[in-house]
């Protein structure tokens, strides 16, 4: 993986054989990822698991999961009618690695592989899901100026922030998203803040005290509204140059979004940049904390060898400070 | 009779800084976009003081500011931007449309309400 970048993604690790446990533990340690592994005698339950991890970067199964010889092509079929964006990487064993699956089970999985060949799989993960560098430097950028963004709206609350990982999923998180285009030399695309309806309301009402008891989802769409132009404003003042703007700024493609299914399309199979926030009331720890995630999605134009950050302005006045004229 | 119009469209950003002044002694108005803070001013011949962010839809806060003076031929009430952004250039085209000054958000009310209340006196 590229030693300069500090992103993760989740797999889902539909493997069942204790003996080669460690290896690939090991293995997705050296490699960023974090496996999600349904608990043991649970395997039944795969397709609910899947439905409760929205945000995936792949699926690791292995060719007898679930027992049964071959039990785990069975469910790789359901699993890519279910969820076709997820590349499957494929275990078999020394001893079937040579047998052939048919055409149509081939074009299911992003690779196979076996355990004492994991430069392939390795190969395979930077090739689709470790396919975009994402400079360490952003990263951070972005988590610094969002914190401050809803620290600002959530008052008297924490704002955390997991580690940034890759998705490869085209899912929506929650009822309620907002979408900004963020237009620069560099890179070009839209943010999005994703959330649960309910539990953001009736977080903002708590926080909001007596006056909380009217407020609706107009004022829930009001706070993300906010949050998102805060958010755009800072990236734009800290990261977008418009110097040399080109002819192809001016394209755009359609975002595609299927609602009662949760999915959004922005035309490119690119992976995208996730981050998880969590919005805790310090007045509240047994609550538990109220989830935001962000994403970036630079489906129209991306080059990170020319990512840069603006040079301070020699006049520097603090936010909120008045600059008279 | 209102002093101070405060021009946003997230009611986010309304409520909290009308909320301040008002705390403050100030007699505050609304409006959701540049084309009703131009409404706004054109009825209301007693305010002092536009608060008014940038980015809005139907009319942004530059343009608000450009057809004050030059539609409306007021150059009397005194406008500051309250907004995102902290482009050079967009600050040289708020200056030439003669605003007064400019507050990147956060809106830090203890900060700036004494300078905001001369504005209005």
């Amino acid at each position: 993986m590229n030693a300069h970048t500090v992103v993760v993604s989740k797999v889902l690790v539909l493997d069942g054989d204790e003996i080669h446990a460690d290896t690939l533990k090991s293995f997705c340690e050296e490699c960023n990822l974090i496996g999600i592994k349904p608990p043991l005698g649970d395997e039944a339950q795969v397709m609910a698991i899947l439905r409760s991890n929205v945000d995936l970067g792949g699926i690791f199964l292995y060719e007898n999961f679930g027992g049964a010889i071959l039990q785990g092509l069975t469910l790789a079929r359901e699993i890519h009618a279910a969820r076709p964006e997820l590349p499957i990487f494929l275990r078999r064993t020394e001893h079937t690695a040579a047998s052939v699956l048919s055409d149509r089970d081939m074009a299911i999985f992003r690779c196979i592989y076996t355990i004492d060949n994991l430069q392939h799989l390795r190969e395979n993960l930077d090739a689709s899901i470790f396919s975009r560098v994402y400079p360490n430097d952003l990263v951070r950028g972005i988590t610094e100026l969002t914190r401050a963004a809803l620290a600002m709206l959530f008052r008297d609350c924490d704002i955390d922030v997991e580690t940034p990982y890759l998705v490869k999923d085209r899912i929506i998180y929650g009822e309620v998203f907002t979408l900004m285009p963020i237009e620069s030399s560099w890179c070009r695309g839209y943010m999005m803040l994703q959330a649960a309806e309910q539990i953001v309301l009736d977080l903002i009402r708590r926080l909001a005290g007596k006056d909380g008891e009217l407020m609706t989802f107009r004022e829930l769409n009001s706070v993300l509204g906010e949050a998102t132009n805060m958010v755009w404003g800072a990236f734009k003042n800290r990261y977008v140059s418009l110097e040399n703007v080109r002819a192809e700024l001016l394209t755009q493609v359609p975002i595609i979004i299927n609602h009662p299914r949760s999915y959004i399309s922005f035309g490119s199979d690119d992976p995208q940049l996730c981050l998880k926030y969590t919005v805790q009331e310090r007045n509240q720890p047994t609550n538990p904390p109220v989830p935001i995630f962000q994403r970036f999605v630079f489906n129209l134009s991306w080059s990170p060898d020319e990512f840069k950050e603006n040079p301070t302005i020699e006049e520097f006045v603090e936010s909120g400070e008045l600059e008279l004229f | 009779m209102a002093q101070v119009l405060v021009v946003d469209d997230s009611s986010t950003v309304r409520d909290e800084v009308c909320n301040f002044l008002r705390e403050n002694g100030l007699a505050v108005i609304t409006a959701v976009d540049g084309a009703d803070g131009v409404n706004k001013l054109k009825s209301d011949p007693s305010i002092k003081l536009v608060l008014c962010d940038v980015n809005m839809p139907n009319m942004d806060g530059l343009t608000m500011a450009e057809k004050v003076r030059n539609d409306l031929k007021n150059s009397a009430v005194n406008i500051i931007m309250l907004t995102t952004e902290n482009n050079p250039a967009m600050k040289a085209r708020g200056k030439a449309a003669g605003i007064k000054g400019w507050i990147v958000k956060p809106f830090n009310g203890t900060a700036v309400i004494a300078s905001l209340k001369k504005l209005v006196e």
